[in-house]
């Protein structure tokens, strides 16, 4: 019998805001020393009162346009209960009865094609701390730096079906949040997070199977691995009787590339919601929809077009450029600068994505300024700098972003010389010391020319125009 | 036994204590709970620095229950005060021995309004979001009100204008603007008592009831007794809410991060279990797992949601009678001294929050006078305030 | 409400009554339920909007501006154990 993987996931997404939902802390926690973004109020003392966060719901109702959701214009808090170490208040704030945007869409292609996968809702609610367990052997330590960070959980619908669907969503959760910066979106660091929701069924059948889940994911190698690893289970549980399927929560270890049961509480899931009285419901009126919705960015299709059709790139080009923000903002800041579209294009896809690959980083965290790099495009383009001494002013950009290139490659010497009696000079000498190049390019061996034109250039430190010694080396062979 | 403890002696004039729900940053705040024995905060409440800002000095804290849920406070874990075989208020005590001006209170679940009839004091539980919360211990955030209480009318009425107004760090502080209406004072005409709500009562009480009519008959004030049946459901609705938010704030008292924790236990589980066993008293642990249980999937549409939607019938229903009568006259307790027989009855201030359970659902102000309570439309309490000192005047 | 549901309440809420405790907590609560089925149907609730609030519906929110007032150890004073700058519990065995 054939079967089909049925696949809903819950998304955790740590929203990019300066301080936390409720309170005044710094939402920054990663990397930082324990505790040091603490109030009373996120560390469980009495008395603070929560005071909701306006950038928190800016960037959910953001998340849901992106999502093609439908926004609650009355959005409501709601308080959950439940008793561990990470969670120090013994709630947490959430919603629960009306949260910020419903009912989404959001399409992804794979090699099967394209598909929509339905979103059911995204909600705001307040992160949990950390838990460290490899201090002392007997004790957990508790970090609540990343207690009451801003999260959003995006709840798709059961129509997932397979680990490549799985990857090209949370690719696209990723990119779509990205271009609005409402996230960072990074697994590796925990700003994004995955609960995978897995049963199996016949295939044609529309009843589902026994589910269970599978929480805090945070790779997505790891994430297809346990889908692959929990499918293949199901289905030999189903056609072997090897194991009774219960609904249960199963943890993934990645290292053993098995996922196992986990022991639970007698009381799990009573988390006995309520409205937080505290929390007045959060009323968005079309002032404030419209100023959202206005700061939407351009959608990756709508620019994909816009490239193809209105600069005149080509789709390969295109496709990749739109895979970040970053680098889309870099390209159309540099265009605007230079005036080719190609130029930049090249530019930003291989002299930037080698430096970027170089240093091991990804294409969202290009920090180059687009207008400046769009000088320097043209600086080249226009014959003042060598290429090769383009590529070195470019990576110098990366590590500071006032360089002005133009003022840059003055200072440090990059400027192409107009001057064609040092050229002759330099060649004279280079064909003097190289008389065999000299013998086989008369002989007809065009390319030999090619290492008097290297110890030329490098004579010339790469500041003359190709074309111009070319001519001139030539000239002066057949003088002799 | 401790009434309260004293803080150094203040330059101010005009003193006052705070009890022990209202946080302190330099005299421990308890709550009158051995969880929190010792409890030192780290910021204090915004009606304090309000008060600090106007010159009154702080003298001291008064002992309060167990997070003020109880009759009077005698489930403090500093045991209960009694006097001649009578239940006795910290608070109440304080004021009524002359030793400060007047006192601020968490009106958590009515014992406030309680002490001020049986010790024939004043107070006044203003408009829910009147007055800022922040820096209160949380038990009923949806109705509990910092309230004044003090021997005079106008001391009450000095008291809240230093403490009134709109506080950014509360959520639920009304805008300025509206607060302003409490400046607005309205003469009382018309007074209404509801016949349901005299209930219970004993003879001591229905006297002071028909002494303090009598005075405002006296002063041209019409009083009206009338029919109602939805007012008295407050307190069974009120149970529901006020244990389920009790339930869901204390549960942060847990052992880990301050206050009290147990010394034998094995595991977090243990850790949280013996903490709170040893450290909670019964009528506490039976709010937390009445209000728990409120709240579980099988009883949250039939129980909870029925109580929410209870208060918008009984806000309704009060402004109904507000569009007839200026305020509402009825009992604040049944009787004016609790004895050994209601020590031993556990859940007493579940029955006696019959009296106050109304002002309490519904976030409406509530003066406490002469023995009786008046319960007024929103904004009123300055005009009920100034009816006070009218029966204060006329009751001596 | 019988033995079994109260034992996974005080699990639920990590407390532990005494027998007699049990007891008494079992008639009060069950009056109180029965009082409240009892009263279920005095007024009909069903078009009736529920009110968590009691004042007016108005947006409450706070600028997105990081304070940090408070310093480590004094949120830690109190605390029964510390080590490293991390609150301490018994080892949670994930």
């Amino acid at each position: 019998m054939k079967y089909e993987t049925v696949i809903g996931l819950e998304v955790h997404v740590e929203l990019a805001t300066k301080s936390k939902i409720f309170c005044s802390c710094s939402a920054h926690s990663y990397g930082a020393e324990p505790n040091a973004h603490v109030c009373p109020a996120c560390c469980g003392m009495p008395g603070m009162l929560p005071v909701v966060n306006k950038r928190v719901v800016d960037y959910g109702m953001k998340a849901g346009m992106m999502l093609n959701c439908h926004i609650n214009r009355t959005t409501t808090f709601d308080k959950k209960s439940y008793y561990y170490p990470d969670l120090p208040a013994a709630y947490q704030t959430t919603q629960w009865f009306a949260p910020v945007a419903v009912n989404g869409l959001v399409e992804i292609e794979t090699s099967k094609g394209k598909k929509s996968i339905r979103i059911k809702q995204i909600h705001m609610e307040e992160d949990a701390g950390k838990l460290v367990h490899d201090i002392r052997e007997d004790t957990t330590h508790v970090d609540f730096n990343r207690t009451s960070v801003p999260l959003i959980e995006i709840v798709s619908q059961p129509d997932l079906s397979s680990a490549e669907e799985v990857e090209a969503y949370l690719d696209r959760l990723k990119n779509l949040l990205r271009y609005a910066k409402v996230a960072e979106c990074e697994m590796a660091h925990g700003t994004m997070r995955c609960d995978v929701n897995l049963s199996v069924r016949p295939e044609g059948s529309d009843k589902l199977g026994v589910r269970t889940e599978m929480k805090n994911m945070n790779s997505i190698e790891a994430i297809k691995r346990a889908i692959e690893y929990e499918t293949a289970r199901h289905i030999d549980a189903i056609e072997h009787n090897t194991e009774v399927l219960v609904q249960e929560t199963r943890r993934w270890d990645d290292i053993k590339g098995k996922s196992f049961a986990m022991r639970s509480k007698e009381t799990a899931g009573d988390y006995r919601y309520f409205p937080d009285p505290n929390v007045m419901p959060v009323v968005i009126d079309d002032e404030w929809f419209n100023s959202i919705k206005a700061s939407l960015p351009e959608f990756p299709e709508v620019k994909r077009a816009r490239y193809i059709n209105e600069i005149g790139l080509s789709e390969y080009d295109a496709d990749q450029l739109i895979k970040s923000i970053a680098i889309c903002e870099c390209f159309e800041s540099a265009y605007a600068e230079c005036g080719s579209a190609k130029d930049s294009a090249n530019w930003l896809l291989s002299e930037c994505m080698n430096i970027l690959n170089s240093r091991q980083m990804s294409y969202d965290m290009l920090d180059v300024d687009g207008k400046a790099l769009g000088k320097l495009i043209k600086l080249v383009s226009e014959g003042k700098v060598g290429r090769a001494n383009g590529k070195k002013i470019l990576a110098d950009m990366f590590d500071n972003r006032d360089i002005d290139p133009e003022t840059y490659a003055k200072e440090n010497g990059y400027i192409v010389s107009n001057d064609t009696s040092l050229i002759e000079k330099v060649a004279k000498e280079a064909i003097a010391s190289n008389p065999r190049a000299v013998n086989d390019f008369k002989s007809g061996k065009e390319k030999a020319i090619m290492a008097l034109f290297g110890a030329c250039m490098k004579q010339l430190k790469g500041n003359c125009d190709p074309n111009t010694l070319k001519e001139i080396l030539i000239a002066e062979i057949n003088k002799i | 036994m401790k009434k309260y403890t004293v803080k150094t002696q203040t330059q101010s004039t005009a003193k006052f204590v705070a009890d022990d729900m209202i946080l302190t940053k330099d005299i421990p705040t308890c709550a009158g709970s051995k969880m929190l024995d010792g409890y030192v905060s780290l910021f204090e409440a915004e009606v304090l620095t309000r008060l600090a800002d106007k010159g009154y000095g702080l003298a001291g804290k008064t002992d309060v229950g167990e997070f003020s849920i109880d009759l009077l406070g005698e489930t403090s874990y500093n045991g209960a005060i009694i006097e001649d075989g009578v239940l006795k208020n910290a608070t109440a005590s304080v004021i009524k021995d002359g030793e400060v001006d007047f006192a601020i209170t968490l009106d958590v679940n009515g014992s406030v309004r309680r002490a001020a009839a049986q010790d024939g004091l004043v107070s006044i539980k203003p408009t829910y979001g009147t007055v800022s919360r922040f820096g209160t211990i949380p038990v009923v955030c949806s109705g509990e009100t910092v309230s004044v209480m003090a021997k005079t009318a106008d001391l009450c009425k000095e008291a809240l204008s230093a403490i009134a107004g709109h506080d950014d760090k509360d959520g639920t502080s009304l805008p300025q603007s509206e607060i302003d209406k409490t400046k607005t004072e309205k003469e009382i005409r018309k007074v209404a008592v509801l016949s349901s709500m005299l209930k219970g009562v004993d003879g001591k009480v229905s006297e002071k009831l028909n002494n303090v009519c009598e005075i405002l008959r006296k002063n041209g004030i019409e009083v009206t007794e009338i029919d109602d049946s939805v007012i008295a459901l407050s307190s069974a609705y009120w149970a529901v809410l006020m244990s389920a938010e009790c339930c869901n704030n204390v549960s942060k008292y847990d052992g880990v991060k301050y206050g009290y924790r147990a010394q034998n236990f094995m595991g977090i589980d243990e850790l949280y279990t013996n903490s709170r066993t040893e450290a909670f008293g019964f009528l506490l642990k039976s709010t937390i797992l009445l209000g728990s249980e409120t709240l579980s999937t099988a009883n949250y549409v039939k129980i909870y949601d029925k109580a929410l939607r209870m208060r918008r019938v009984i806000v309704e229903e009060f402004a109904k009678i507000f569009a007839s009568y200026d305020v509402v006259l009825m009992p604040a307790c049944s009787a004016f001294a609790y004895g050994e027989e209601d020590m031993k009855n556990t859940y007493k201030a579940y029955e006696e929050n019959f009296y106050t359970a109304p002002a309490s659902i519904t976030g409406l102000p509530a003066v406490v006078v002469g023995g009786v309570q008046f319960v007024g439309n929103a904004f009123s309490e300055n005009s009920m305030l100034s009816l006070a000192a009218i029966i204060e005047k006329e009751g001596k | 409400m019988d033995r079994e549901i109260l034992r996974r309440l005080e699990l639920l809420n990590q407390l532990r009554l005494t027998e007699e405790e049990k007891q008494t907590f079992l008639e009060f609560f069950n009056s109180k339920k029965s009082n409240l089925e009892a009263l279920d149907n005095a007024v009909n609730t069903q078009n009736v909007e529920r009110m968590v609030h009691v004042m007016p519906v108005m947006t409450v929110v706070r600028e997105d501006v990081v304070k940090q007032p408070f310093s480590r150890d004094d949120l830690q004073r109190s605390a029964p154990e510390t080590d490293e700058g991390y609150w301490c519990v018994p080892r949670v065995v994930e």
